[in-house]
């Protein structure tokens, strides 16, 4: 089965040679958007499995997207494809659920790898993800709140997300902590779960506190 | 938009001070209505009414210039603040040749001046702080212990009131000051950092889109085209670091983000990570600890290779600081580093080791053929500051 993609990008000349790529590498484009809110109305209607989603979007951001198609199309994966730069933007997006980060300094090939696994339900991690990840809990549990259900990282996810902001690859960790590459997969996962779950349980807390839990009005 | 903090640091700069100027000129008109009653009411004890008037016209005059040169900032020097004091305690002077023996001392009158001699006081103290408020109010009390002849009890309470009052007047004064300082440092940082959004985001939607364009066909159509696009992408890497990195304005007590500097070495070659938030350290141990990284990084690119990779990520345990260097080349064999250093070329013995040492940190190094090299410095926060 072909796997449909959607690009969402402000800058129609980077959206187009992108979708172009990835056409020519045998995924169909479904569809492009060019601001957070068209993404948002269109993907809806042509539910595709992967949405390569830039953040720097201008008044609806990218992590806003993020959210409201995680939410509402619990089958579209968000891949972050975004400037090495913007460090807080893309740990809201991860956040806010999407399931992997790529910088758009990558190549052709590791863009295509990318998007095929993020569309297997694998979580895309770059070293600058894990770093931008293990800085996030580590700022949770330093956080004076002291709320239960902090997540927390075991140490062997620890392990292994400093492992992924070295540069080692998926394989080359299996190796040296002598566990299977699955189990790598799972452990890279778990955290990025862990992290948008209690992202949602947050974002859940704050409208029933601010009385906004009423049905959102996205389409008006 | 970033207009707006700008005009607002001016604004703050002009003179913290100013409502205590506004208090100084009220306290005077309110104390000088008072010494008028004053000499209505004891003028017929006076021996010398007349030049009890004339000095209440002086005083007169004295208020109505100093209440304008006081409102601007023309007037809040010390030559003016010193002349008021020395015309105040001179009026002061005057008062045994007005009032009878009687009057001075057995009946208690005030002397003519009254309370509108601690006005100088409180300038004082608006001017040049809580020193300065301080001895104002000592030589006001001084003059009149001078001008009565005799000490008393009342007179110390005197002394005592107004050496106080300028002094608490100088310390808010000072307060002021520096508050006002901070505040405009932090409307500048504010300033400049909404300035630099506005270009990153003016960049990243035109240059760096091109860049990367360029970038992506160039590989593609291979060749010449290739060497473009790699220059492109460099290009492109260093651009995005650039705007990316937040200013370094250092915090008060001297500690800057130590990612800036780091992310700044970042190349298509070489990824930095980083956590989302600042990373606080003492700027100098942030300078030597951004060194370092350079230094092993140019290590890289001399003993791994042209094509090898590498990695720099930083941690903040709350505690302690790790920071780490990897590279995917060959590794460093056996013995290489302490023959080097048995050399006399102690690049890495001497600039990693000696900077890790001289921080209070540890370090350490893995390598082995094939494996790449990594090096972990870990550095306390407290043994930093040293």
């Amino acid at each position: 089965m072909t796997v449909s993609v959607m690009v969402v990008d402000d800058h129609p000349m980077w959206r187009e040679g992108v979708a172009r790529d990835l056409q020519e590498r045998g995924f169909e484009i479904v569809a492009t958007a060019g601001d957070a809110a068209s993404a948002v109305r269109i993907a809806k209607a042509v539910r595709p499995n992967v949405v390569l989603m830039d953040l720097n979007l201008g008044e609806l951001s990218g992590v806003d997207a993020t959210l409201m198609i995680t939410s509402e199309l619990p089958d579209t994966r968000v891949l972050v494809l975004s400037a090495s730069g913007e460090h807080d933007d893309v740990l809201q997006a991860v956040k806010a659920g999407a399931s992997g980060y790529l910088v758009k300094s990558a190549s052709s090939e590791e863009l295509v790898e990318a998007v095929t696994r993020t569309a297997a339900g694998d979580a895309v991690f770059t070293a600058g993800l894990a770093g931008l990840v293990l800085g996030e809990y580590r700022r949770m549990a330093a956080a004076p709140d002291d709320s239960e259900d902090k997540p927390q990282l075991t140490d062997r996810e620890t392990e292994v997300l400093r492992l992924v902001a070295k540069g080692l690859t998926a394989r080359q960790i299996a190796n040296r902590l002598v566990i299977s590459h699955r189990t790598v997969e799972n452990h890279v996962q778990s955290t990025l779960r862990k992290l948008q779950l209690h992202n949602r349980v947050e974002l859940a807390r704050y409208a029933i506190e601010h009385g906004l839990d009423a049905e959102p009005e996205a389409e008006k | 938009m970033p207009k707006e903090p700008a005009e607002r640091v001016t604004k703050v700069i002009d003179d913290p001070a100013t409502p205590l100027w506004r208090g100084t000129i009220a306290l005077r008109i309110v104390t000088f209505l008072f010494a008028a009653a004053n000499v209505i009411a004891n003028q017929s004890g006076y021996i010398q009414p007349d030049l009890a008037w004339i000095t209440l016209g002086v005083m007169a005059l004295w208020s109505v210039f100093t209440s304008r040169a006081y409102s601007s900032t023309w007037g809040r020097r010390w030559p003016l603040v010193l002349v008021d004091l020395a015309l105040t305690c001179g009026l002061m002077s005057l008062s045994p040749l007005i009032m009878s023996d009687h009057q001075l001392l057995t009946l208690n009158v005030p002397l003519i001046t009254t309370i509108w001699a601690c006005v100088p006081a409180v300038a004082l103290g608006a001017l040049g702080g809580p020193t300065a408020g301080f001895a104002g109010g000592l030589t006001v009390g001084l003059s009149t212990y001078l001008s009565k002849g005799v000490p008393s009890l009342d007179l110390l309470r005197d002394v005592v009131l107004l050496a106080g009052a300028g002094m608490v007047v100088g310390m808010a004064s000072a307060t002021a000051r520096r508050s006002a300082v901070l505040l405009a440092q932090a409307l500048r940082a504010e300033a400049a950092t909404a300035e630099r959004e506005r270009l990153a985001r003016s960049i990243h939607d035109s240059v760096l889109q091109v860049l990367a364009r360029v970038r992506k066909r160039g590989m593609e159509v291979g060749g010449e085209a290739a060497e473009l696009a790699k220059l492109a992408g460099e290009q492109e890497v260093a651009l995005r670091n650039l705007v990316a990195a937040a200013p370094t304005d250092s915090t008060v007590d001297g500690e800057i983000d130590l990612r800036p500097g780091l992310q700044l070495l970042a190349t298509p070659r070489i990824q930095v990570s980083t956590p989302a938030t600042q990373v606080m350290f003492p700027a100098t141990a942030a300078g030597e600890l951004t060194s370092l990284v350079r230094e092993a990084l140019s290590n890289v690119d001399k003993h791994a290779g042209e094509d090898a990779r590498a990695w720099v990520l930083l941690e903040d345990l709350g505690e302690e600081i790790v920071l780490s260097v990897r590279d995917d080349g060959p590794g460093i064999p056996e013995g290489r580093i302490a023959s080097a250093a048995a050399e006399g070329r102690m690049g890495i013995e001497k600039s990693i080791k000696g900077r890790v040492e001289s921080l209070g940190g540890t370090l350490e190094l893995q390598t082995g053929p094939g494996e790449g090299t990594e090096w972990e410095v870990r550095v306390f926060r407290k043994g930093a500051a040293r």
